[in-house]
């Protein structure tokens, strides 16, 4: 059996589907952070880094743009996740590098 | 292809322009929007989504956030779009005795203008908010705060406004304006030109670059709030909550240059707790620094003990549109006939996009507005 668009996970941190993707991409979104914004595709755990290179595929499709003109989305700290009090707790990494 | 007349042409698609093109197609206005980047995609995606009424200064400004809260509450249906707007009440913490002086006062002014907020000890406080520290002093409560997701609502306002036959042009910057004889006469893009006898600059921070191609000085400066946001947790807030440092923060700019930050904090629908923010003058950089997600942490860890264990999964910036004395610049200028401003709301644009899109769409029907908007005239910033 063929799956069909709304089967197809695209972002699995926030259970994205191909369908979802395609839709923002209908509406408007031309940019990977603009798909991002429509569907929660990206906002999850690993923070794009599975979804992102399939979201750019799939605007550079549907829109005709080469992939190289896509945007990429803006990468942000931290690299992977970390928890709050590493960040500002009395374990925090900011008060061993002063140390 | 731009059309080559229109009867309105909004400058910026953030929450406000999105608003304010909602609120002139649903009046039969043939209006135009003009996006440099995609809908939402400056300071209306970097934010938190607090409806707030209790940090806004009593007077006209709450006012105005009283109005726009009752038209929140109807939004989701006319819109027919799920804005995941939730009423569920906000609470200003008190952390000491000098702040628990300035609330008494702040919440007693509140209170006389109908406001419905009151005062809590430590034990209320946690009682709503048992994620709280022991260590506060207490709070205030108003359940009239509320929240909203800025991304949806802009977006909502943008797909009722086309269903109403606006037309939205994202990508698409606008390059120069045309006046003729002191009056608005076309606007200059990246992709032509367009005629049109009225254009109202929505577009935030970068009003005062829009402001320049007729020879205004728009005193709108960059602030950048920087954010942290955790993993997807279950439901550990039940309402919208600042520090009354925050207050502290937006109406005594002195204090506001040195201590620089005001915590605020939701949790979304979707479980991701938002804390922000700074409050510095960087111009126009949008990173985040090592000193202030420190001090974010440091200071929210404080507040709320028990998130010390949760994730951040990411940390972002945004740039808010501060103005000298904290209020937006709403309204026709003087000397040139058709242009409206609209921007400049700080960190009040999303709980105040409803009512400026209604108030700016019936000047430009009417020619005046319902609440007199003479305390937001851009010439204040001129005697």
């Amino acid at each position: 059996m063929k799956k069909k668009d709304k089967d197809i996970i695209i972002c699995r941190c926030e259970e994205v589907s191909l369908q979802e993707i395609e839709e923002a991409i209908t509406e408007g979104a031309v940019t990977v952070a603009e798909v991002k914004r429509r569907t929660r595709a990206g906002m999850g755990l690993c923070q794009g880094r599975t979804c992102r290179q399939l979201i750019a595929k799939l605007i550079s499709k549907h829109t005709g743009r080469a992939l190289k003109d896509i945007l990429p989305p803006t990468f942000r700290p931290p690299v992977r996740v970390v928890k709050l009090k590493t960040l500002g707790g009395e374990e925090s990494c900011f008060l061993k590098k002063q140390k | 292809m731009l059309p080559q007349k229109a009867e309105v042409v909004v400058i910026g698609g953030g929450v406000i322009g999105s608003s304010i093109v909602y609120y002139l197609a649903k009046k039969g206005i043939k209006v135009i929007l003009l996006e440099k980047n995609g809908i939402a995609s400056g300071t209306s995606s970097a934010c938190e989504g607090l409806v707030f009424l209790q940090s806004k200064k009593p007077g006209v400004h709450l006012k105005l956030a009283l109005e726009s809260s009752k038209k929140f509450s109807n939004l989701k249906e006319e819109l027919n779009y799920d804005i995941e707007y939730r009423n569920n009440g906000g609470m200003v913490i008190i952390e000491n005795n000098e702040e628990l002086k300035a609330m008494k006062i702040f919440v007693e002014e509140q209170r006389n203008i109908g406001l419905d907020v009151s005062l809590l000890d430590r034990d209320r406080a946690k009682e709503k908010e048992p994620a709280l520290s022991q260590d506060i002093l207490g709070s205030t409560y108003s359940p009239l705060d509320a929240q909203v997701n800025p991304m949806y609502l802009s977006f909502a306002f943008i797909s009722s406004a086309r269903n109403l036959g606006a037309e939205v042009y994202t990508h698409t910057e606008v390059t120069g304006i045309r006046l003729k004889f002191n009056r608005i006469n076309s606007i200059e893009t990246t992709i032509g030109e367009i005629k049109t006898d009225i254009a109202i600059n929505a577009a935030g921070i970068y009003a005062p670059e829009i402001g320049k191609m007729i020879g205004l000085e728009i005193p709108i400066k960059p602030r950048r709030g920087q954010l942290l946001v955790t993993e997807s947790v279950p439901k550990i807030l039940n309402g919208v909550l600042i520090s009354a440092k925050y207050i502290a923060a937006k109406f005594n700019p002195s204090l506001a240059e040195t201590e620089g930050e005001g915590i605020s904090i939701e949790q979304t629908v979707n479980g991701n707790i938002l804390i922000g923010s700074t409050r510095e003058f960087v111009s126009f950089d949008k990173n985040v620094t090592p000193e202030g997600i420190n001090s974010i942490a440091k200071h929210i860890i404080l507040l709320f003990p028990r998130l010390k264990e949760i994730n951040i999964i990411r940390t972002f910036a945004g740039l808010r549109p501060y103005t000298p004395d904290g209020l937006p610049i709403l309204g026709k200028v003087e000397g040139i006939e058709g242009f409206i401003m609209a921007a400049g709301h700080e960190g009040d644009g999303i709980a105040l996009s409803p009512i400026t899109g209604d108030l700016i769409a019936e000047l430009v029907v009417k020619g005046e507005t319902s609440i007199p908007l003479d305390e937001f005239k851009l010439e204040r910033f001129y005697s």
